[in-house]
C-alpha cells in the first residue's frame, strides 16, 4: 500500500479552512459564510470582498465569541490528538490515549475541588488551574506506581492508570455527594466537555503549554519512531528508553492537562485521530504527528460547529458530538483490525 | 590474543540474582571470528548474548569490549560498537522497510539532529546488499518471513558496527534464506567484522562458523572449531539425547542427526490411542462413517 501523503496534506489544508469558517459562522446568531470570509479578509487587510457589509454587532460576535471559541477548539483538538499520537508511540500500543494515564480523572478531581471550594465563581482562572494541578499530580502518581527498578513496563503503566482513575473517580464521587445542586450542574458541564463561553482569556491560558508541548513533540518525532519499534529494538540502537519515555510522557501529560483544563474532558479525539491518520499517512511520526495535529483540531472544530447547528435554538456539547461521531468509527476500526488478524 | 574484541570473564548472569541462568562463563572472541553459540532450548544461549550486550544484569564477572567494560559505555556509543538482532521482533505499527533500516542510523545522530542524506545512502546500500532494496517502501508486515529477516539484517548492518550479535536470525526461514544469512555473515567476517550468533542449524553452523560454543545448563562445555565441537560425545552431552555426527561422503559437509529411542510397549500403546482405532483405515477405504451419517441427516 502506498500512502498519499501529499493528497492528505492538501485535503487537511482545505478542511482546515472550511471548518475554520464554518465554526465562525455556525451558531444561533446567524452569520453568512461570505460575511465571515469578508470579515477575516478585512481584518487581515486584504483588498477583497470589500462590498460585503459586516455590522458592528456581527463584528462583536465574531471578535469576542466565535473567534476565541474557534481557536480554543482547534488548540484543544490539536493538543489531544498530538498527545494521543505520542502515547500510542511511546507504548507502541494503538489503544493508548490521553485518558489512560490518569490525566482526565486528575483534572476532574481538580475541577471538582475548585467547584466545591467555590473558587471558580471568584476567578475564572481558578478552575483550569486546579484542574491542571490535579492532572499533573495524577500523572505523577500513575508513573510513580508503575516504575519498577527504573523501568516502566507498559502493562503496569496502563493498569496503574486504571487504578489511579478509579481512586480519583471515588474521590470525585465523594465530593459530589456533599455538593449542592447548583454546583453539581457546574460539574456536569465540566465533565461533558464544552467550548461554550470560551473567551480570549482561555486562548491565552492554553496556548503556552499546548503550543510548546506540540513543538517539543514535533522535535522528538525521530525518537518517537524508534520508541514505537518497541523497547528491545530501541535499546538495541542505543536509545535511553526510560529517559525518553518519561520526557515524552510528561510533555503529553502537560499538553493534555492544558487542553482538558480549558475545555473539560473531551474523549475519543486522542484515540481516534492518530489511529485514522496512521492509516492515511503511515506510522512514521514525521508525517503522522503533523497530520494528527491538524486533523485533531479540524475534527474538534467540526464537532463543535455541527453541535451548534444541529438542533435549533440549542447547542449539543462538543464532548457529546465527538463521542457520537467517534464511537461508530472506533467500532469500525476494531472490527476491521480483527479481520486482518484473522 | 592480540586482536581480542570481546572478553567474557567469569560471568554469572540472568534475570534473578538468586537463580542465575549463566554460571562462571569465560571466553574471548577475536576480530573476524564467526562464533556460533549452540545448545538445546533453555541452555542459556540467548541469555548469554543479552548479557554480553548489557540487556541483562551481570551479577558477577564482567564483559569487556575492546578493553572497556560493556557497562561503562554510553548507550549510543555501545550501539555504534555492537549491533544486536533480537530473536523475535514484534512490530505494532506498519513501518516501511526503509523506516526500519533507518533506525539503525539512530546512534550516529545527536538527539537534535535529523537523519541526513548520507544515512539514507548507507541504509539503501545495506538493503541492496541483503537484497531488499526493491521493497524499501513496502510496509514490513506485508513482507514474507525471509524478506523481513533480510530487512532486519540490513538494519543491523546499517549500524556499521564492528561486532554483530544475532539471536537465531535464521529461525523459521526456508533452506535458501537460512543459508544466505550464514553466507552474509561469513563474508562480513572475512572483511574484519566479528559475528556472534545463536544457532540451531548445526549443519550450517558446521559449514560457516569459524568457531562454536556449546552451551549446556548455563555453562560452556565446549569451545573450539566446529569439527572438534560437533562430535558425538559432546553433542550427546550438550543436547541430552543421542546424536550421531559424521560427514556426508558426497559433499564432505557435516551430517548431524539424532537417534531416537527404541519403541517400547508403552509407547506403541500411546501411538495407538493417538491414531484412534480404525480412523486411518476408513479414510484410506474412502468410506468415511461420519460423512455418510451427515448426508443421512440432511436427507
Amino acid at each position: 500500500m502506498r500512502y498519499h501523503r501529499r493528497l492528505v496534506a492538501i485535503a487537511l489544508a482545505v478542511m482546515f479552512f472550511l471548518t475554520f469558517f464554518f465554526s465562525l459562522s455556525a451558531g444561533q446568531y446567524d452569520l453568512g459564510f461570505v460575511q465571515v470570509i469578508a470579515w477575516c479578509c478585512h481584518k487581515l487587510g486584504l483588498p477583497v470582498l470589500q462590498d460585503v457589509n459586516v455590522s458592528a454587532q456581527q463584528e462583536a460576535v465574531l471578535m469576542f465569541i466565535r473567534s476565541p471559541r474557534t481557536l480554543v477548539g482547534f488548540m484543544v483538538g490539536a493538543g489531544l490528538a498530538a498527545s494521543g499520537t505520542i502515547l500510542q508511540g511511546i507504548f507502541s500500543n494503538p489503544l493508548a490515549d490521553p485518558g489512560i494515564i490518569g490525566v482526565s480523572s486528575g483534572a476532574t478531581v481538580g475541577a471538582v475541588v475548585a467547584i466545591s471550594l467555590g473558587v471558580n465563581a471568584v476567578n475564572m482562572f481558578a478552575m483550569p488551574a486546579f484542574a491542571f494541578v490535579g492532572a499533573i499530580c495524577a500523572v505523577f502518581l500513575t508513573i510513580g506506581l508503575a516504575t519498577r527498578n527504573g523501568r516502566i513496563p507498559v502493562l503496569t503503566l496502563l493498569l496503574s492508570g486504571v487504578v489511579v482513575g478509579m481512586l480519583l473517580g471515588a474521590i470525585t464521587a465523594a465530593l459530589l455527594v456533599v455538593m449542592d445542586e447548583y454546583k453539581l450542574q457546574q460539574y456536569l458541564f465540566w465533565t461533558i466537555g464544552s467550548l461554550d463561553y470560551r473567551r480570549w482569556e482561555h486562548v491565552l491560558m492554553g496556548i503556552g503549554p499546548i503550543a510548546s508541548g506540540i513543538v517539543i513533540m514535533l522535535l522528538m518525532a525521530r525518537h518517537l519512531n524508534i520508541l514505537a519499534l518497541g523497547e528491545a529494538e530501541a535499546k538495541a540502537v542505543g536509545m535511553p528508553v526510560v529517559k525518553y519515555r518519561l520526557l515524552l510522557l510528561l510533555v503529553s501529560a502537560m499538553t493534555t492537562a492544558a487542553s482538558v483544563c480549558i475545555s473539560g474532558s473531551i474523549g475519543f479525539v486522542g484515540l481516534i485521530i492518530p489511529h485514522m491518520m496512521r492509516m492515511l499517512v503511515g506510522p512514521n511520526h514525521k508525517h503522522l504527528l503533523p497530520a494528527s495535529i491538524v486533523a485533531g483540531g479540524v475534527f474538534l472544530l467540526f464537532c463543535d460547529s455541527l453541535g451548534r447547528v444541529l438542533i435549533e435554538k440549542t447547542e449539543v456539547n462538543v464532548g457529546i458530538m465527538t463521542a457520537f461521531l467517534g464511537t461508530p468509527y472506533f467500532l469500525y476500526l476494531l472490527r476491521k483490525n480483527s479481520n486482518i488478524e484473522k | 590474543m592480540n586482536n581480542t574484541v570481546i572478553q567474557v570473564e567469569d560471568i554469572t548472569a540472568g534475570y534473578h540474582e538468586q537463580s542465575p541462568v549463566l554460571k562462571d562463563v569465560s571466553f574471548n572472541i577475536g576480530r573476524g571470528e564467526f562464533v556460533g553459540i549452540i545448545g538445546k532450548n533453555g541452555a542459556g544461549k540467548s541469555t548469554l548474548l543479552k548479557s554480553m550486550r548489557g540487556f541483562l544484569p551481570v551479577w558477577s564477572g564482567k564483559v569487556m569490549l575492546a578493553g572497556k567494560a560493556v557497562g561503562e559505555y554510553q548507550e549510543r556509543e555501545l550501539a555504534r560498537k555492537i549491533a544486536y538482532l533480537q530473536q523475535q521482533v514484534e512490530l505494532t505499527f506498519d513501518y516501511t522497510a526503509r523506516d526500519i533500516v533507518m533506525a539503525g542510523r539512530y546512534p550516529y545522530r545527536k538527539w537534535w539532529q535529523q537523519q541526513s542524506e548520507a544515512d539514507r545512502e548507507i541504509a539503501d546500500a545495506c538493503m541492496k546488499y541483503t537484497g531488499v532494496l526493491e521493497m524499501a517502501d513496502k510496509p514490513i508486515r506485508a513482507l514474507s518471513g525471509g524478506q523481513r529477516q533480510r530487512v532486519l539484517l540490513a538494519k543491523v548492518l546499517a549500524q556499521q558496527t564492528p561486532v554483530l550479535f544475532l539471536d537465531e536470525p535464521a529461525a523459521g526461514l526456508d533452506l535458501f534464506y537460512q543459508e544466505e544469512i550464514f553466507r552474509f555473515c561469513q563474508e562480513l567476517c572475512h572483511r574484519g567484522k566479528t559475528v556472534v550468533m545463536v544457532v540451531h542449524e548445526l549443519n550450517l553452523a558446521a559449514r560457516y562458523c569459524s568457531r562454536l560454543l556449546l552451551a549446556s545448563k548455563g555453562r560452556i562445555i565446549a569451545d573450539d572449531v566446529p569439527e572438534k565441537v560437533l562430535t558425538r560425545e559432546l553433542l550427546t552431552e550438550g543436547y541430552g539425547v543421542s546424536i550421531e555426527a559424521g560427514r556426508n561422503p558426497e559433499t564432505g559437509h557435516a551430517d548431524i542427526y539424532t537417534i531416537p529411542e527404541p519403541m517400547d510397549e508403552a509407547k506403541l500403546r500411546l501411538l495407538e490411542t493417538i491414531i484412534g482405532g480404525n480412523a486411518g483405515k476408513d479414510v484410506c477405504n474412502g468410506n468415511n462413517a461420519e460423512q455418510s451419517g451427515k448426508g443421512g441427516d440432511m436427507a
